[in-house]
């Protein structure tokens, strides 16, 4: 492409990851002339190339362990695992290249134009981008949908040292190490402390905040903490980092706070994953008069228009919660509304999942919330120890938590942790969607016996006619 | 120069009415009575015409805003310069943010700000600048619902409910444990009344031979479910009876004859709506509506007649205020130029407003009989057609006479058949005398 070329199109497309490609892709079904333009070489944005794909890659190899290792006490032995971390590094990068891929293909076969740079604003009706073969081009737009995410943040008094990342960095897998330092208790950085923990490093955790996993119900955060407590090391909250020093030996971190350590500690890998930023400062916003908010979010509105109404914002960048399948959803209504379509981000619930060991996952209302807002509700747990497949598989220290709303006795809310809690959540995120009750969720046959069965005998324990368990108070 | 806000007028009953049309933009000359927007109404389309000669200065409605009277539509410089001062006063929006140009299309080219809160929800976006091509984008945002938060409601509900522009918030369910379904969003659209109504099954009509689609017209599309409503919701009976006007018609001729060479015709539907009117005040049932509640009469004591109207678009009842208080000649003229007005599609809001009671007339064209539609919330509605010559029995002899055959449609909840049988009888006999008229 020469210098300066000039694309025109009806929809540009600023990011292709998960809620970029979905806009593009929507768009392009909608019979609008997109153009979806990426800096990476490969299409699917952090989720699949730095984020939740190769993070599963290697979280399922994690799992392979432990619960091989788990099986000793069974009468099942494999001995030590033996970790080539070369291979494993081709698997995972084998698992991402069959996605870009084939997300490639999608696109190509919607016609949809992609251009492999840079992009920011020129105006209100242009992107300027810089080539990644070198050279630049204007792309000219009716609408533009703005999909450019967001980064690691950067705690900017720690040292420049290849042993310090952030999750992309260790999800490259540079060693094993045998001390590993997480900073930040939030999903990233449990699910990074849980690989590393697996392949045989010993992980600290230092959190600022009172608790793991904030906005997860205490209650599964405390049977992911018992369950994790042999297999990691400290876990420091209401502490913080201090200083940190590169040395020859490791990075020698200082603490304070509640439970910082006496003297420094010496690691061979630190992860950074305190949380992620928008990238919204990093568009030339300004140049197309796009109002940011002061972290650098740029706010949208239910269609996910931005304050110029032929330019919408989706995904890490418009707003939290940062999460692709988020993203997605949003791009198909910015998409939607941009082919003139009455397009609304109606959703009920976003699920949220860690998919640690035990996953955790929860949708809707959580009980820490509604008993902050003193907003009345009724709950049921089911506990996995009374589930048949749960103690088969040897992993019953799970529970399936639904939360009710008292007049209706519809679900708002639902926890789920365990085993696969990730992929159970779904079901009550469609019993929310489709306002559904205890009844029809109790009343519908699960098949036994699964994990799912749990949701049915949680909503049955709330009519306390769950034959699970011991009899309870009939409640009306 | 000062730029005054020109306002919707009044337009009857109705609120929140769309705009569907928008026909000017900013820095348009404009003359007195040019049509600036449009807007929906259950009839027909109205007209919101330019009060005085002037420019645009700025155009504060777009389609898919809803207005009312009272509402600001375009900001009017009166003379020949425009100004560009003042804050445009949209109600709810407060966007303070400045205006900036890009730099590729000078002055008209503004980025179009939608004000977003905190929160991210926005009130409705200003329509989207044309983005210097000349036309104006076709996609026009629409107007932002509301939040369907707490609404029980599954999601192809919530997002039909978005694609009619209804307010689930507003809806009762009738489903299980009050669930609101597609059929509660669908009957809330008002005009179809569809919901209990089985669907005409879709066919191919391409299977059996060449066809063409043609839009229907405005007219028929704002009109159809105004008559498919009345039809539904009316039990309607057709009465029908001739009234002798071969002396009426001998008179009409006289006085046309004269009128002829003034420049306006006298024609018969004059003398049927003073004959109508001695009728609906002999029989006052017939010019009244039922109560919402259906259990009372409203009766009025005014007499503003509905005449269908035959356009090139379709049809349009435009209404003849006060027929009461005019004199055949005022009303052959008010007919006449009401008429020409309806076909060249300048149909203003209350043009079609405040009707008692209408008349529906073929006898230009021909025919024997029809069974013509309430015009709801009207309670009957006349129909005539050709008069022909028939033999008429005088006692002795049968002699030639001119007969008008006459159909009225009336609502049985309201009208019994005596009472239909007597009221036409009434108004052949006013019709046969053209004395009873002048009374």
């Amino acid at each position: 492409m020469a210098e300066g070329d000039q694309i025109t199109c009806d929809v540009a497309v600023l990011g292709a990851g998960p809620g970029g490609y979905s806009a593009a892709f929507r768009a392009a079904d909608l019979g609008l002339k997109t153009v979806l333009i990426e800096r990476e070489r490969v299409l699917g944005g952090v989720c699949l190339n730095v984020g939740c794909i190769p993070s599963k890659a290697l979280l399922h190899v994690a799992s392979l362990i432990s619960e091989a290792d788990a099986f000793r006490e069974h009468g099942v032995g494999f001995g030590p695992p033996k970790i080539d971390l070369e291979r494993l590094r081709a698997h995972k990068d084998a698992v991402i290249g069959k996605l870009t891929g084939g997300l490639a293909g999608l696109a190509k076969a919607r016609h949809v134009e992609v251009i492999r740079g840079s992009g920011v604003f020129r105006d209100v009706n242009r992107f300027d981008v810089t080539l990644a073969d070198g050279g630049t081009a204007t792309v000219r737009f009716e609408t533009a949908i703005v999909a450019a995410g967001s980064e690691p943040v950067f705690l900017p008094f720690l040292p420049d040292d290849p042993r310090i990342v952030d999750s992309t960095g260790a999800l490259a897998l540079p060693l094993i190490p045998k001390r590993m330092l997480v900073i930040g208790g939030g999903i990233i950085g449990l699910e990074m402390a849980t690989i590393y923990a697996a392949l045989g490093a010993s992980v600290d955790v230092v959190e600022m905040l009172d608790g793991l996993m904030a906005g997860a119900d205490r209650d599964l955060v405390r049977v992911w903490e018992k369950h994790n407590a042999p297999r990691l090391g400290r876990i420091m909250l209401r502490t913080k980092v201090a200083g940190a020093n590169a040395k020859r030996d490791g990075i020698h971190v200082r603490f304070e706070g509640e439970n910082a350590p006496d003297r420094a500690e010496i690691y061979d890998l630190v992860l950074v994953a305190v949380g992620r930023t928008p990238n919204g400062r990093r568009i030339g916003a300004d140049r197309a008069g796009l109002t940011l908010d002061v972290r650098g979010f740029v706010p949208t509105d239910r269609q996910m228009r931005t304050n110029i109404s032929h330019i919408f914002a989706i995904g890490d960048i418009a707003k939290d919660p940062m999460l692709a399948h988020k993203a997605v959803h949003e791009g198909h209504v910015a998409a939607e509304a941009a082919a003139g379509r009455p397009a609304y981000f109606d959703a009920r619930q976003i699920p949220s999942v860690a998919y640690t060991d035990p996953e955790i996952a929860w949708t809707g209302e959580t009980e820490d919330t509604l008993k902050s807002r003193d907003t009345p509700f009724g709950k049921a747990v089911f506990p996995w120890a009374a589930s048949g497949r749960a103690i088969a598989m040897g992993r019953d220290e799970g529970f399936t938590k639904l939360l009710f709303d008292p007049e209706s006795k519809r679900v708002i809310g639902g926890g789920i942790v365990g085993a696969h809690a990730g992929d159970l959540i779904s079901e009550i995120a469609l019993a929310i969607e489709m306002g559904a009750d205890a009844v029809d969720i109790g009343k519908t046959i699960h098949p036994h016996p699964t994990l799912s069965e749990s949701i049915g005998m949680a909503a049955e324990t709330f009519k306390g006619v769950c034959t699970d368990l011991p009899p309870a108070r009939t409640r009306s | 120069m000062s730029a005054s806000e020109v306002k919707v007028p009044d337009i009857g009953e109705y609120k929140d009415v769309p705009v569907i049309e928008v026909h000017v933009k900013a820095g348009d000359a404009v003359r007195r009575d040019d049509p600036l927007i449009t807007l929906e109404s259950d009839k027909a389309a109205m007209e919101v015409p330019a009060p005085e000669e002037g420019e645009i200065a700025e155009v504060l409605v777009k389609v898919g805003d809803k207005v009312s009277e009272g509402s600001p539509i375009v900001r009017l410089a009166s003379g020949a310069a425009s100004d560009d001062g003042g804050e445009t006063a949209r109600s709810e929006s407060t966007s303070a943010e400045p205006k900036t140009e890009t730099e590729t299309e000078a002055a008209e080219v503004k980025p179009s700000r939608s004000p977003v809160d905190s929160e991210g929800e926005a009130t409705a976006p200003p329509p989207r600048s044309s983005s210097g091509e000349g036309e104006a984008s076709p996609r026009v945002p629409l107007p932002l619902g509301s939040d369907f938060g707490g609404v029980h409601a599954s999601p192809s509900v919530r997002r039909l409910a978005r694609e009619l522009d209804i307010d689930l918030t507003k809806l009762k369910g009738t489903g299980d444990k009050g669930r609101i379904t597609k059929d509660d969003v669908k009957r809330a659209l008002g005009g179809g009344g569809g919901g209990g109504i089985p669907e005409i099954p879709p066919q191919d009509f391409a299977k059996y031979g060449p066809v063409e689609s043609r839009p229907l017209t405005r007219l028929k599309r704002l009109g159809g479910p105004h008559l498919h409503r009345a039809w539904l919701n009316i039990p309607h009976v057709t009465h029908a009876d001739h009234a002798d006007i071969t002396d009426l018609e001998d008179y009409r001729k006289s006085l046309d004859a004269a009128a002829k060479e003034k420049g306006y015709r006298v024609t018969l539907l004059a003398f049927i709506m003073k004959a109508c009117v001695v009728a609906l005040k002999e029989f006052p049932t017939f010019n009244a509506s039922l109560a919402p509640d259906k259990e009372t009469l409203i009766l009025k004591h005014y007499y503003h007649l509905g005449i269908a109207v035959d356009t090139p678009d379709g049809l349009v009842v435009p209404v003849i205020r006060d027929v009461d208080r005019k004199g055949i000649v005022e009303l052959s003229q008010e007919i006449g130029t009401v008429s020409e007005r309806m076909r060249e599609g300048k149909i203003a809001p209350q043009d079609i407003q405040g009707g008692t009671f209408s008349i529906s007339s073929l006898g230009g064209i021909g025919g024997t009989a029809f069974t013509p539609i309430i015009n709801a919330p009207e309670v009957a509605i006349l129909g005539v057609v050709r008069a022909e010559i028939a033999p008429k029995w005088n006692g002795e002899q049968f002699v030639a006479r001119l007969m008008l055959p006459l159909v009225l449609s009336y609502d049985h909840r309201v009208i019994d058949g005596a009472e239909a049988a007597r009221f036409t009888r009434r108004l052949a006999v006013i019709l046969e005398d053209v004395r009873q008229l002048v009374l």
